[in-house]
Order: structure tokens, then C-alpha cells, then sequence
């Protein structure tokens, strides 16, 4: 590695160690920022997990009580971002699981059937102009398209073409090994774009 | 070209990153060939490109609530950790207390015995009754204070 790449690394690796240490402490002004930072980005993954707004909404703020409750359990070694995801994650779990005491696959079937009914309502319904109206009508439409496919594939094309994460990231936050990631990744894609060729 | 080669190539466009040098190579190699591949490439990318540019974003006043509730809470288990530490320091000194007295206590009791002229069966279970007698009021009162606000709360409720 070259010495940008090892101080590229070593930034990263400090920030972690930051985030870690102000997490044992329960830094509220830490809490703070992480919370601005991370906002649209969990949001996202937890609409998409969730299949609902209104519930992703609420699993956002269980997510970061959760963060300070366990935050000492962050080691700082890897990004705090995967971690996160991984708290959600199983915080929507335990939630639907109360709600409904399903096994997993039971209750991620659930999941697309009900959001089959529900779908996602788009995120602004101001007035347009014409080229922003094609890109909402084409947001609508991979949405829906997305939100149709079962979970395990949705999250995973979440995870690595919305919030960026690295094919082992993706593992450490689901708990999958990482064959079966890539296989769900490849196989979400492809029902993805067969759903949108035959939107 | 074989199915599999094809399968391959589809597979590697969607994972994107993770394969070698040599795997670049054959995929490139692949897709010059391969017009149903490549359209297949062309497709992924558009969807790849419309996933990663669709809206969704966090309402300021959920953040704003989401800090001021976790704010709330962090001073919440500070306290309750506070709290604690008080406990902890109490037990350690009543522990510290408690050590350094009893042979004293046990001392005076066997010469109160001696002095009464009981048995020793008896001053013995005097000093145990001694110092078991005050956690046991405490513990009465306690129980009698948290049946007390438990069945005032529920009248509350009914109430309302």
C-alpha cells in the first residue's frame, strides 16, 4: 500500500477508534452528529427493510437509543457504518417478530405481501418541472419495483447500490456468509430488472 | 459460447467488485463477443444508476426529535449509573463498617451473657437478631411503602 492508501487507512481507522471511545462515554454531542450524519442513509435502509415509512420512521429512533444503550459494544475496528446498519437491522427484526411470532422466513414473506399492499409514497409531491416529473414517475416505478421483490434481495441491493458498502460489509451486517451475498445480490438484480421490463 | 459462460459474465456484471485481474480480463474478453451480455451490462448499469439516485431523505423534524430523545435518554442512564456508584459506595462502606465492628459486637455481647448469667445459646441468638433486626425494618417499611404507591397508582387509574 502506498503512503496515501496507509494514510487514507489510518484517518479512517482514527475516526472509528473517535466514534468508539465517545460511544463508551455516551457523548451526547457525538450522538448528535452521528445522528445528522447518518440520517438519510439509515432512513433509506430502513424504509426499504421495513417496507413502510411510518414504521421506519419510528425503528430510526430505536435504532440510535439503541446506539447509546450498546454502544460500548462498538470496537471501532471496522466502519461505524456497518455496525449501525447491523442494529438496525436486527432492531426491525425483534420488532416485527413481537409484532407477529413468525420464523424468519415466515415473517420476511409477510413482509412482501404486505408491502405489496402498501406501497412506498414518494418523498416530495411538489409542483415539477417536466424533466423532474419523468425522474419522480421513474423513482416510482423502481421503487414499487423494488419494495416487490422479497427482503433478503432488497436489502442487499440497498445496501450496496444506495448506501455504498462493500460485499463483506454487507455480510458482517447481515449475518449471511458472503457467497450467499453475492448470490442474493445477483439474483436481486435480475428480478429487479425483469419487474421494471415488465412495469 | 456455452450457457455457463454467459451465467458467468451476468454474474460478475452484478457483483461489480472482488474478482481478479484475470477475471476482468475474460469478462471484457466475454462482452466484446457477446451483444445479449453486453445489453445485459448496459441494463444493470441503468437500473444500478437509478437506485443509487432515487429520493428518500430524513424529515429535519424526526431528526431533531430523534436527538433531543436520545439526549434525554443518555441523561437518564447517566443518572441511573450515578445512582449506583452511590449504592455501591454505601455497601462497600457498610461492608468496611460492619467488619471492623462485629468481633467488637460479639465481644461486648458474650460479656452481657456472661454478666446476665444466660447460656450462651441465648446472647448468641441475641446478636444475631441484633444485627439482622434493622435490614428486616427497613426491608418491612420498604415493602409496605411499595405496596403502598402500588395500590395508590391503581386507584389513580381507575379514576381517570
Amino acid at each position: 500500500m502506498n503512503a496515501a492508501a496507509y494514510y487514507f487507512v489510518d484517518t479512517m481507522e482514527s475516526e472509528a477508534s473517535a466514534i468508539a471511545r465517545g460511544l463508551r462515554r455516551r457523548d451526547p454531542d457525538l450522538l448528535d452528529r452521528l445522528i445528522e450524519q447518518y440520517q438519510h442513509r439509515l432512513l433509506r435502509y430502513l424504509v426499504y427493510l421495513a417496507g413502510n415509512r411510518e414504521l421506519a420512521e419510528d425503528l430510526f429512533q430505536e435504532t440510535w437509543i439503541r446506539v447509546l444503550e450498546r454502544g460500548h459494544q462498538y470496537d471501532g475496528k471496522h466502519e461505524f457504518s456497518t455496525w449501525l446498519y447491523a442494529v438496525a437491522r436486527n432492531l426491525t427484526i425483534d420488532c416485527l417478530r413481537k409484532k407477529s411470532p413468525l420464523s424468519l422466513d415466515e415473517m420476511i414473506d409477510g413482509l412482501m405481501q404486505d408491502e405489496l399492499h402498501a406501497p412506498l409514497e414518494p418523498a416530495d409531491t411538489r409542483p415539477m418541472a417536466w424533466e423532474v416529473v419523468q425522474q419522480h414517475e421513474q423513482a416510482e416505478r423502481i421503487s414499487a419495483a423494488l419494495v416487490g421483490i422479497p427482503v433478503e434481495y432488497r436489502e442487499t441491493l440497498v445496501l450496496r447500490f444506495q448506501e455504498g458498502l462493500a460485499l463483506d460489509e454487507i455480510a458482517a451486517v447481515t449475518g449471511a456468509p458472503l457467497g450467499t451475498v453475492k448470490s442474493r445480490l445477483c439474483r436481486g438484480l435480475n428480478l429487479l430488472m425483469s419487474r421494471l421490463k415488465g412495469a | 459460447m456455452t450457457r455457463n459462460a454467459h451465467n458467468e459474465a451476468r454474474k460478475l456484471i452484478a457483483l461489480g467488485e472482488g474478482f481478479s485481474d484475470v477475471q476482468q480480463a475474460w469478462l471484457r474478453a466475454h462482452l466484446d463477443e457477446c451483444e445479449a451480455c453486453r445489453h445485459y451490462g448496459e441494463a444493470a448499469n441503468r437500473v444500478v444508476h437509478a437506485l443509487r439516485s432515487l429520493p428518500l431523505a430524513a424529515d429535519s423534524r424526526l431528526v431533531r426529535a430523534t436527538q433531543m430523545r436520545v439526549r434525554f435518554h443518555a441523561s437518564r442512564l447517566r443518572e441511573a449509573r450515578e445512582r449506583m456508584w452511590r449504592v455501591g459506595m454505601v455497601c462497600l462502606g457498610v461492608g468496611l463498617s460492619a467488619t471492623l465492628t462485629v468481633p467488637l459486637l460479639w465481644r461486648l455481647f458474650a460479656w452481657m451473657g456472661e454478666w446476665a448469667g444466660v447460656s450462651t445459646m441465648v446472647w448468641q441468638s441475641g446478636f444475631i437478631f441484633f444485627f439482622i433486626a434493622p435490614a428486616l425494618v427497613v426491608g418491612v417499611l420498604l415493602l409496605a411503602r411499595g405496596t403502598y404507591l402500588t395500590n395508590h397508582g391503581e386507584r389513580s387509574r381507575q379514576w381517570r
